[in-house]
């Protein structure tokens, strides 16, 4: 399988080396590899049931696979836990918004993070400051004028731009997105698709996961297929036209 | 300013508690001789009789906001301040019964949790069971028999004298309240029962540890109805082994007036603690009045469908 992204001299960010992951009879993940590079965008696309999401859960610590490895920048590395796949700077932003709907944008920005002072008590000034940064230049997000709205206040757009701010602000340097359109208008999904090539200006990679070839088409540089547990088409997207990758996932 | 008080979470009832107060002065000033509301007499009963159960739902609340009940705070409150009692007159240190009261509350709490995590069965279920086990240990240890308890003139001090015009016990139902708020406000393991009751997979993706949340969650409610319990001891100085019962559907019925979601992830403590007032001056209203005591628990009925309701129809709105 060629890679583009990890060409001599430069190891992937993160790299998986045959990942294999069965439930029960049901066979997920057959020895999938699969690389995420510097500053580049991935489209993982796929009918339902492909095993999309659950590479996502790997790649994020939610699950361990049955058999495979993890690199990080050429080192072999573990990734057992949403602990460990943190401290590589994964974040995963889900299909259903990672937030909880009656807290303020602010305390589910530092949610599991929270900046404390002696004995576990919240600076609440400091995370109120850092979120109006994060909401004000990160990414700008219309409509939204305070850091103390309620989640449940807002569009489920502006909702899942929180959960991208709150990726960016923590320096993560690669984000997961699985489907993070599917429960989106037109507008909003276009808000999303434009937060997705700002962060790859910003240096932060991306792999973005939908079955929607149209949208990944948009912003991707590079593109996995999957089908039946197997990575079964990976072409940069100099090499390939929207209507062959149509083709390919319908035809898999 | 103003759209940020109405936006707090607490607005509701803080707004329906100050307009009921404000009727009650209001009748109070018209007929001080018929409606005796602000009578230091009234005051005074309405401060003993509020504490017990504010400093009980605190606990059963902030395990709310987490998503989890408890339904044997009742049973662990009766329990709790028996076993105290009972090892008091068997010779044991005031201080090492009040401290068995405690650790008896705790494991409790922690029992419940361990189980409703480890099964993974709702804690309507296992706190129900536990609720009616415990009630059988109170009378096995009680043979149904009540138990005096007078442990002296220091801890009536602290937890039933006065403190000028203040009764200790209201000044405690304070304390607890103000230790909710700092938890779930100021502390970080508060955005973490918010975030764990509010969206518990959401919680995980961050990283929170939503069973330990939880289970810490359980002790504490267990704390309470311990404290409650010893608070009530000290009052009362004689436990009857059927105290305590109703309890804690009287603590969630305070919980739900009081804002908190039945589905976790929304409430105050502030509100916890306006909800356990607002039945109590329901009572005391409805006791200057003289209306018939059966009316008392059709009202409190009626006021825990009417703040379901309402809590649902604002959730909706926002």
């Amino acid at each position: 399988m060629t890679d583009a992204s990890s060409a001599p001299g430069v190891s992937p960010l993160l790299s998986l080396h045959k990942i294999s992951k069965s439930y029960g009879h049901v066979r997920a993940l057959i020895g999938v590899d699969f690389a995420i590079g510097h500053h580049e965008v991935i489209g993982l696309l796929g009918d339902n049931g492909a095993g999309k999401s659950t590479l996502i859960r790997i790649m994020s610590g939610v699950e361990r696979p049955d058999t495979g490895s993890f690199r990080s920048n050429g080192q072999e590395i573990r990734i057992g836990s949403r602990r460990d796949s943190v401290a590589h700077g994964v974040e995963t932003i889900y299909q259903d918004i990672a937030l909880a709907g009656a807290m303020s944008i602010t305390r589910n920005i530092f949610a599991g993070r929270e900046l404390t002072s002696i004995f576990g008590f919240l600076r609440l000034k400091a995370m109120r400051r850092v979120a109006m940064d994060v909401l004000g230049h990160t990414v700008e997000i219309s409509g939204i004028n305070s850091p103390d709205l309620m989640i449940e206040s807002l569009s489920g757009g502006q909702q899942q731009a929180v959960a991208i701010a709150r990726a960016v602000y923590f320096k993560n340097r690669m984000l997961l997105l699985d489907e993070p359109t599917s429960a989106l208008s037109v507008r909003e999904t276009e808000n999303v698709l434009h937060y997705i090539s700002k962060l790859r200006d910003e240096g932060v990679s991306c792999v973005f996961v939908t079955h929607n070839v149209y949208q990944a088409y948009q912003v991707c540089d590079r593109f996995v297929v999957m089908s039946h547990g197997r990575a079964v088409l990976e072409v940069q997207k100099g090499d390939t036209t929207i209507g062959e990758l149509t083709r390919f996932v319908i035809s898999h | 300013m103003w759209t940020a008080l109405v936006r707090h979470p607490a607005s509701h009832i803080v707004l329906v508690s100050v307009v009921i107060q404000l009727v009650c002065v209001v009748a109070w000033a018209f007929f001080p001789n018929q409606f005796r509301y602000l009578d230091w007499l009234n005051l005074e009963s309405m401060m003993r009789a509020i504490p017990l159960l504010g400093v009980v739902a605190i606990g059963v609340g902030i395990l709310m906001i987490s998503g989890e009940f408890d339904l044997s705070v009742g049973a662990t409150y009766i329990l709790t301040s028996y076993l105290m009692a009972l090892a008091f007159q068997d010779g044991w240190p005031l201080s090492l019964a009040v401290l068995l009261a405690f650790v008896v509350g705790i494991a409790i709490g922690l029992g419940n949790g361990l189980i409703t995590i480890v099964f993974g069965i709702p804690s309507f279920i296992t706190t129900l069971g536990s609720m009616m086990f415990l009630r059988g240990v109170v009378r096995f240890v009680s043979s149904s028999e009540s138990i005096i308890f007078q442990p002296g003139a220091t801890m009536e001090r602290i937890l039933a004298g006065t403190l000028g015009p203040i009764q200790a016990e209201f000044l405690w139902f304070i304390g607890f309240s103000l230790f909710g708020y700092l938890l779930l406000v100021r502390h970080s393991f508060g955005n973490h029962v918010y975030m764990v009751g509010g969206n518990r997979n959401a919680a995980v993706a961050v990283g929170i540890n939503a069973n330990r949340v939880k289970i810490i969650c359980f002790a504490l409610s267990g704390i309470c109805a311990a404290f409650a319990g010893v608070m009530s001891a000290v009052r009362i100085t004689a436990i009857a082994p059927s105290g305590g019962i109703g309890l804690e559907l009287q603590a969630i019925a305070a919980c739900v007036v009081g804002g908190l979601s039945l589905n976790g992830g929304r409430g105050t403590a502030i509100g916890i603690a306006l909800g356990t007032v607002l039945l109590f001056t329901i009572q005391d209203v409805l006791l200057l009045i003289g209306a018939p005591g059966y009316y008392l628990d059709m009202f409190i009925g009626g006021s825990v469908i009417v703040a379901v309701i309402l809590n649902q129809w604002v959730g909706r709105r926002v």
